[in-house]
């Protein structure tokens, strides 16, 4: 590991767990004021974070030492996975470092462990959530794997790195296979962040009760790190897609200035894709459990269509 | 110079075999550990001896017996047998450790000295299977693994689901030798000779009818859908370990068969390859399916046997596919990601058979809705069936997951290359063995969960203790080998002397582990350090209860119902009234029934139909000495006409 994949570790690290409570407020603040409410201020889930980690932990007896591990897998996981994805500053790849597929099965090794939690306390909601998760993470993932060959099979690369490199060079892209896929993506950021109409994000009673009903067990310094997790979570997906399309700022070289402008950049773009996910989540209701398979199976075939499109053009 | 490691292994099983038959009716722990230990000890020479020959892949090559000129009971030694005969013995040996205690708790008294001699013997057939030079001398070691490996199934030959499961293992198994029977004299017919020695055509139909025979006998030895139907049965029937040893390790032997002699033997043709792949595909998918819906712990790893070989299926189908369409470098992966998995698979689906087969004698009962709560009362075994669990699912850094991205890479750097027509295909089936992986995620989850996690469920189950230490050694050298295999593959396939892709899972490693102690530091100095332990909230229920806990029902559910085209039930309603009309209700019983699919409509029928054959040749059979004599009497006429005819 040379000093430049170091600096990129730290930069990355720090940005991505700095900005992604952000764009979590954000989307929540446009869902809030085209609901015509006013909504929380943007800073709100810092607030909420910094609140959580000063409250005790509970554990219930049942629960085992998954419990107690868990916020901290799913966050390194998490974190690892955000190393895949750069934000701001793009250096060599190493080691084998932004791999795409395993930077998916990261996010699934998260997933795991989260599941598992929420059936460790015996309650049924946790259990009901993650029952729901697994079940909608395995049915979205053959679309997931079709975006992602296709994403390969685009750019000649199974490395992350390369394909922002690839578009960074090339400026803005120009083939509608892109912007096909960027659709695509972002069905995937919807799915795998659980918003409406897959999940909500705002409650966990019965109706939805997925993401939120499997972490309903945790709390203080555990749930801030699911929280967190969470917003990373959605911060990388953001990042991939953003990365892909609109790549402009996005530094190679290693300077401040640089870094900074790439930085404001990235915040900028970021922070308009968070509230078009906030518009897109206002204008949709909450689909029926049993209605999703149909919606992802749309999703699939459109996905499906992209790499017929591509391969047979 | 190293064979003699090999040679003194075999002879170390052959006493491990014959032992306990001298003894056999001393009922003494002694008999059987010291025939569990020659396992051992042969298993660490044959490891020791496959290891230097992997490393340095050379062939040995030596005859034991030769009676006449076409045929000799000779070995050969090269680096797929010894990459299969490392992988038996790795099981071997960590089966043999858990075998020693287990066996005390069995029932059986000195019968289980046999047990012990047949144990050894199926290990000796399976080791003489991977290492044998020619088809005959595969063919009778096959035949010998199939007949020890029964005598295993029907150990408790008592029960009623053994009896049927016995059964239905025979016929299966021997339908499976028939074909390779089959498919090996016509190779003979075609080459005269009964080597491994390839055939520079596929275009022959006699080629491919041999192919398709292997082919159909080692999918049924293997467990490809639509042959499977034997493991579910089988498994739970049969002792932890033994299902251990047989998904372990008898099922690679049927993947060694068919790489064997596709490698060897056969120049492949695409159309070969996409069959295979098909098979894979299918059976990958709809035994994960399957698993999620089981809850018998064995059924449930039986059905994700399935799976896996599936997955293996998946990789050699891949690979041929690529090797006719020009692509070493692919087919190399794809090849290399099926052999790995078949370790991999070894190793955690033993670990697997090994803690579950802890976790039922400890709890006396194979459903894990009667289970809950065992992570508390057995932690070391619950450790390890997690790592399985991890394992299995396919999660980074552990073992499944590198061998599952070998196949995955294989699969996305064949989207820019192959032509067209394969193309739909290849990405039809990405997508389902993406959806497959998830699904064993899930289905793994939910295993977990009911098993070790919440509260316990059933009496025995709370008062469950952890199992002696013989029962945690073996499965945790398996533990190790998933974690050291996940996490060392990038250096494990540079040693071997291959480059592949790989991500170099070390460094992701260490990454995890930094990051989650860096987690760890930030939260020591900032957040707050009060814990609390707190009843779990009832929804306004005094204490908890364990019946209103998330089942293992419930956990599949919505899969269920998503998949339930898949499952086929049958719903019947039965309602008799006491009037004629139809008004006034007496009594009536409802039920919803998982169809057997494969049982019903292809089993029974060709089972039907063949008893029909078997009853009307069983005519010509009626004992009368006169009808025999007039037998022999058409016999000799129809002879002398033939010879007078041909010669």
């Amino acid at each position: 590991m040379n000093l430049d994949f170091f600096i990129y570790l730290v930069i990355n690290t720090l940005v991505v767990v700095t900005i992604s409570p952000l764009f979590v407020s954000l989307t929540k603040k446009v869902k809030a004021k085209t609901q015509g409410r006013q909504g929380p201020p943007i800073f709100q889930t810092y607030f909420i974070l910094i609140k959580l980690l000063k409250k005790e932990v509970i554990y219930s007896p049942n629960s085992s030492r998954i419990m107690r591990v868990t916020p901290f897998v799913t966050m390194a996981a998490l974190l690892v996975a955000a190393l895949f994805v750069p934000l701001v500053y793009l250096p060599e790849p190493q080691g084998g470092i932004g791999n795409i597929i395993l930077f998916l099965y990261l996010i699934a090794l998260a997933r795991f462990f989260m599941a598992l939690a929420g059936l460790d306390a015996g309650s049924s909601f946790g259990g009901m959530g993650s029952s729901r998760e697994m079940s909608i993470s395995a049915i979205i993932e053959p679309t997931t794997i079709i975006v992602f060959a296709a994403l390969a099979f685009v750019f000649k690369t199974l490395n992350i790195f390369d394909m922002f490199a690839s578009t960074a060079a090339n400026g803005l892209l120009e083939t509608p296979t892109l912007i096909l896929i960027a659709i695509s993506l972002f069905i995937i950021i919807i799915v795998e962040t659980s918003r409406i109409p897959v999940d909500n994000p705002e409650t966990h009673l019965e109706l939805t009760m997925i993401h939120e009903g499997m972490i309903l067990e945790q709390s203080g310094r555990n749930l801030a790190l699911l929280e967190l997790s969470a917003a990373v979570k959605m911060t990388i997906l953001m990042a991939l897609l953003i990365n892909l399309i609109v790549p402009f700022g996005l530094t190679t070289t290693l300077t401040l200035a640089g870094i900074l402008i790439a930085l404001v950049a990235f915040v900028v773009k970021g922070s308009i894709l968070a509230g078009l996910i906030g518009l897109f989540e206002s204008s949709m209701a909450k689909k029926r459990f049993f209605q999703l398979p149909s919606l992802f199976a749309m999703a699939f075939f459109f996905s499906t269509l992209i790499i017929i499109m591509a391969v047979f053009s | 110079m190293i064979l003699i490691l090999f040679i003194i292994a075999i002879f170390v099983l052959l006493a491990g075999t014959i032992f306990p038959l001298i003894t056999a009716s001393l009922d003494r722990k002694f008999i059987r550990t010291t025939s569990l230990s020659f396992i051992i000890v042969s298993s660490i020479l044959l490891g020791i001896f496959s290891f230097i020959n992997l490393i340095s892949g050379e062939s040995v090559l030596f005859t034991v017996y030769q009676p006449i000129k076409l045929f000799s009971l000779s070995f050969e030694i090269d680096r797929l047998s010894s990459f299969f005969l490392l992988l038996t013995s790795i099981v071997s040996a960590c089966v043999a450790i858990y075998f020693t205690e287990y066996i005390e708790h069995m029932d059986g008294n000195s019968r289980r000295n046999l047990l012990c001699s047949s144990t050894c013997l199926f290990i000796l057939a399976m080791v003489l299977v991977i290492a044998s030079a020619n088809t005959l001398s595969f063919f009778l070691f096959w035949e010998l693994m199939a007949a020890s490996s029964f005598l295993l199934v029907t150990y408790e030959y008592t029960r009623e689901e053994t009896k049927k499961a016995g059964i239905f293992y025979f016929i299966m198994t021997q339908l499976s030798s028939l074909f390779v029977l089959l498919g090996i004299i016509i190779l003979f017919v075609i080459t005269n000779s009964f080597a491994f020695l390839h055939l520079a055509t596929s275009s022959v139909p006699l080629v491919t009818i041999a192919f398709l025979a292997l082919f159909t006998g080692f999918s049924i030895k293997a467990g490809i859908i639509p042959f499977h139907k034997w493991l579910p049965y089988a498994h739970p029937a049969s002792p932890s370990p033994i299902s251990a040893l047989m998904s372990g390790v008898m099922l690679k032997v049927a993947v060694y068969g068919l790489v064997r002699f596709l490698l060897d033997v056969f120049t492949p043709d695409v159309s070969w390859g996409v069959l295979i792949l098909i098979a894979g595909t299918v059976s990958a998918v709809l035994g994960i399916i399957y698993a999620l819906k089981e809850h018998d712990v064995k059924m449930m790893l039986a059905y994700s046997s399935i799976e896996n070989i599936g997955v293996i299926f998946i990789g050699i189908g891949l690979s041929i596919i690529f090797t006719a369409s020009n692509l070493p470098l692919l087919a190399t992966i794809s090849l290399l990601g099926a052999l790995f998995h078949s370790l991999n698979h070894a190793i955690f689906k033993s670990l697997l058979f090994l803690t579950a087969g802890s976790v039922v004698s400890a709890t006396n009962t194979r459903d894990i809705e009667h289970m809950g709560g065992l992570a508390h009362r057995m932690p070391v075994t619950s450790a390890f069936f997690f790592v399985g669990a991890v394992s299995i699912a396919a999660l980074p850094p552990l073992n499944g997951f590198a061998s599952e991205l070998l196949i995955f890479i294989a699969f996305f750097t064949s989207v820019a290359v192959v032509n067209p027509l394969f193309k739909v295909l290849l990405f039809i089936s990405i997508a389902l063995f993406a959806l497959t992986s998830a699904l064993s995620a899930s289905c793994f989850v939910k295993a977990f969960g009911s098993i070790f996690l919440a509260m316990p469920r059933s009496p025995e189950s709370t008062d469950a203790h952890e199992v002696p230490s013989a029962m945690l050694i073996g499965p945790g050298i398996l533990a190790a080998a998933c974690i050291l295999l996940g996490v060392f593959a990038l250096q494990i396939f540079t040693v071997v002397g291959f480059a592949v892709p790989l991500p170099d899972m070390l460094f992701v490693s260490i990454l995890l582990v930094g990051m989650a102690v860096f987690t760890y530091l930030v939260l020591y100095f900032t957040a707050s350090h009060e814990v609390r332990v707190s009843e779990t909230w009832g929804c306004g229920l005094l204490s908890q209860k364990a019946s209103a806990e998330y089942s293992g029902h419930g956990f599949s559910e919505p899969l269920d119902v998503i998949f339930s085209a898949i499952y086929r039930t049958r719903i019947k309603n039965e309602r008799k009234f006491f009037d004629q009309k139809s008004c006034l209700f007496k009594e009536g019983s409802g039920e919803i029934r998982l169809l057997k699919v494969f049982e019903e409509y292809l089993y029974h029928p060709i089972a039907k139909y063949s008893m029909k054959g078997a009853r009307f040749v069983a005519r010509f059979q009626n004992g009368c000495l006169d009808t025999y004599l007039l037998y022999v009497f058409v016999a000799v006429i129809a002879l002398i006409i033939f010879l007078g005819w041909f010669a």
